[in-house]
């Protein structure tokens, strides 16, 4: 019957959209914990946990950014820039709520200049973002005056390394970020409008949705949330550097898009992107667990990606 | 002998051509022929099997079953190249064409004249310059085809297919996107086509101009092949009852008349907006229905979105039940209570990929929201009201809208409008790629909205549906106003002469 297999198809397609990275990465996860020493410890669990809380935080607000239709890269940038601020702060006053208030009021306005050239001077936000991240690297080598910065007190380090039932602060924080995230996308009006305005922009407008202060918005937030892991991150380490090291943002690219939020905007959920960087973790873990050579590693990332992203397009293609 | 020549002219055959996508059937055992020199109309509601038919000819779609004879000889068509080589061509409903190339690279697209590796520009040009003499169809060759209107861009299409030495076009809904006088230049074209020997497809919505262009008309319906019948034998009614497969019942659901006591609702004076329209005035009362008529680029989309806030004025004022909205926003005039269903609902009405839901509540979400986000609960039981009082039949309203009919489509439109239980509505092109049955039920709602006291704005190129449904009538052409119509005046010729009045 040529009818059931099309119907069937359809299910098994859509399934595969919305569920494929939850079954692909539990079957990682089994696979792993079947075969490799290690894997399946508490202690590898928390290290885990604690080193992707700065990749899920940023993530989870770059699945908003491109559900509603841009591209971020300048995440980075505010990644490597923001603590740089903190630290300065923290230097010269001591304080660290100051500093981290600083440090995050400087994401929020690096991520609302972006939204100024995206929205209003309507510039594509991929080469817009790219343009602003040399802006705020150069910021980043300006105030840090090109050195390596450390805390001068020792209550910074603790901002992510205090632990909590076992679990370290920065783990704490993240939980709470993706939280706050998903309940934003899934149950408020913003977060509707995010999907409206990535979905189509013109009927978004007509439907009254301030289509420029959405996108806005999602940049601003994405600017916070990019310096929070800059801060977490500086914070383990006890310094933070000046740079123009882009590769944060691919790691949190790779997990959204991996995590199947569709790159032309309008579809995509925040628990997927956190699964997929998950499904990352799990396999950079299994690779280090069985000492397989970092440049394979990155061969096999490579393709995990092209898989995801071709699998995506034919998804769309047979839904569509 | 009179077996042989009728053979002779018979260009394309398909027996028994069967294509399911998915679930659906779009094509049940269709035979039909297609002959030379002759314009042969396929008809039937949306999803008929009209469009899939006219793609398999091409060779865009792959019959399941069946065979397609060309000029006697077997062929099996595997992408739509193979059908171009064979003389093969369409003319489609979105164009196809290179935006930012000109008129003349476009028409030889994929047929450049070369010499060695590169391209012989003059010669090239020369023979789409030959083509357009041919034909007498003259375009700007160097212009950019972006810079064109639709018309000429079709014309652009049409001439590529032309250069080709087509011998079966095929036309699908060729004049959906043109105005009334220029949609009349295409089927003389159309005609002069099929004079000049090719075999014409034509796929279309509109039975008037079936009629006045075809030799032959074939119905569909279902994905079946209903009757292929001699133009002569065929009417309006007669096409109707073949298309949906009923009786003709009056198209129009009976109005009542508005109270003219009543003050307006919606009063608008002397907008305008540079390049756009000029010195607008319009008054709208509770219960009554306003045409907007006009050829399409007279202006009339263009006030129906400053009215609704979409785009600000240059001049004038905007009073709406009460409020100044000479300078509102979109929010500000839902708000107020005015509704929009806009003119193209793939492109400026829905989110395709979103559930019907999320399509419907998205305007009036503030309605749904408390210290905690969204009531879930509450937002669904809403739509789930509205969509049945529009009638909209879906599977479910957690589905993507992209899986309904156009007609169902609309109706969300509709419903996402009840929602904000609006004074004034803005309908334009409520019907626009709607089958017959689905129009018949969006007129039932744009009556029953008015019978309720509600003011309708209702923007038509369609004059049987001006002429049906609106208390009052007003004409712009360029811009302008150009004549208001009531009652004894209201005729279809009045408004067809200042339609084309020139303002």
């Amino acid at each position: 019957m040529p009818l059931l297999v099309g119907d069937k198809m359809q299910k098994l397609v859509l399934f595969a959209r919305n569920y494929g990275i939850a079954v692909i990465t539990l079957l990682l996860f089994v696979l792993l914990a079947a075969t490799t020493d290690g894997f399946a410890t508490e202690r590898n669990f928390r290290n885990i946990l604690d080193q992707q809380s700065t990749v899920l935080i940023a993530a989870s607000f770059m699945t908003i950014a491109i559900i509603a239709g841009n591209f971020d890269v300048s995440v980075s940038a505010v990644f490597v820039t923001a603590p740089l601020f903190a630290l300065t702060v923290e230097n010269a006053t001591g304080s660290v709520t100051l500093a981290v208030l600083v440090g995050i009021i400087v994401g929020l306005a690096m991520g609302a200049f972006n939204g100024l050239v995206v929205t209003r001077f309507k510039v594509n936000s991929f080469i817009g973002t790219l343009a602003t991240s040399f802006m705020f690297f150069g910021a980043g080598y300006l105030i840090s005056d090109r050195s390596l910065m450390r805390p001068a007190g020792d209550i910074y380090q603790q901002i992510a390394r205090t632990r909590y039932f076992g679990i370290t602060s920065a783990t704490w924080i993240a939980i709470i970020v993706v939280i706050i995230a998903a309940l934003l996308l899934s149950r408020t009006r913003f977060g509707r409008n995010v999907f409206a305005t990535g979905g189509n922009q013109e009927a978004a407008r007509l439907a009254g949705v301030n289509v420029s202060r959405v996108q806005a918005t999602t940049f601003i937030l994405l600017g916070g949330a990019a310096a929070l892991a800059g801060i977490l991150n500086s914070s383990r380490s006890i310094s933070a550097q000046p740079s123009d090291d882009f590769s944060f943002v691919f790691t949190v690219l790779t997990a959204v898009i991996v995590g199947g939020t569709s790159i032309a905007g309008g579809q995509g959920a925040i628990w997927r992107t956190i699964t997929a960087a998950f499904f990352l973790a799990f396999l950079s873990n299994g690779f280090n667990l069985h000492q397989i050579d970092p440049i394979w590693q990155r061969l096999i990332q490579g393709m995990v990606i092209l898989l995801a992203v071709g699998v995506d397009a034919w998804t769309q293609r047979r839904a569509g | 002998m009179a077996d042989l020549t009728s053979q002779n002219k018979t260009l394309l055959t398909l027996s028994g051509v069967s294509k399911h996508f998915g679930g659906t059937q779009a094509l049940v055992g269709v035979d039909i022929s297609f002959e030379r020199g002759k314009v042969h109309s396929l008809i039937g509601e949306n999803g008929a099997g009209k469009s899939t038919l006219g793609k398999v000819l091409l060779g865009v779609h792959q019959p399941d079953a069946g065979e397609m004879m060309l000029d006697g000889e077997a062929i099996h068509l595997r992408n739509p190249a193979q059908g171009n080589d064979r003389g093969l061509v369409g003319i489609s409903q979105e164009l196809s064409l290179l935006q930012n190339r000109s008129v003349a690279d476009n028409i030889s697209l994929g047929r450049e004249i070369t010499r060695g590796p590169f391209v012989d520009a003059k010669k090239t040009r020369e023979n789409v310059l030959a083509t357009m003499e041919r034909f007498n169809m003259h375009l700007d060759p160097d212009v950019h085809v972006g810079a064109l209107p639709v018309a000429e861009q079709q014309k652009v299409e049409i001439l590529r297919a032309l250069s080709r030495d087509a011998r079966l076009i095929v036309f699908d809904e060729p004049t959906a996107r043109l105005a009334s006088h220029q949609a009349e230049q295409l089927l003389e074209l159309v005609r002069s086509l099929a004079n000049s020997g090719a075999a014409i497809v034509y796929v279309s919505h509109f039975l008037d101009e079936v009629l006045k262009v075809s030799d032959t008309i074939s119905i569909l319906r279902n994905g079946k092949l209903i009757r292929t019948s001699d133009r002569k034998t065929e009417t309006r009614d007669s096409l109707i009852v073949g298309v949906t497969g009923q009786e003709v019942q009056n198209q129009f659901p009976p109005l009542s008349p508005p109270d003219l006591q009543a003050p307006p609702v919606l009063s608008v004076r002397g907008i305008s907006r540079a390049g756009e329209f000029e010195d607008i005035s319009l008054d709208i009362r509770p219960g009554e229905i306003l045409g907007l008529a006009g050829l399409v680029g007279s202006g009339r989309s263009e006030v129906a979105h400053a009215i609704y806030g979409a785009s600000p004025l240059d001049k004038g004022q905007i009073s709406f039940a009460g409020a100044d909205l000479s300078k509102a926003s979109v929010s500000d005039c839902l708000k107020n209570g005015m509704a929009l269903v806009p003119e193209s609902r793939r492109d400026q009405g829905l989110m395709l990929s979103r559930s019907l839901l999320e399509n419907v509540s998205l305007p009036h979400l503030r309605q749904f929201s408390g210290v905690l986000g969204l009531n879930k609960k509450r937002e669904y039981e809403e739509v789930d009201l509205r969509c049945k009082e529009t009638r909209v039949k879906h599977e479910g309203l957690r589905h993507p809208v992209d899986m309904l009919s156009g007609g169902n489509q609309q109706k969300i439109l509709f419903a996402r409008a009840a929602v904000g239980q609006p004074k004034l509505l803005i309908a334009d092109e409520p019907t626009r790629g709607v089958d017959v049955g689905a129009k018949r039920s969006i007129y039932d709602l744009i009556v029953n909205l008015a019978n309720q006291g509600e003011a309708i704005l209702l923007i038509s190129s369609e004059i049987e549906e001006i002429m049906g449904l609106c208390h009052r009538v007003i004409v712009m052409s360029r811009g302008r106003i150009s004549k208001e119509l009531v009652q004894d005046n209201l005729t279809e010729q009045a408004v067809m002469n200042a339609a084309f009045s020139g303002g």
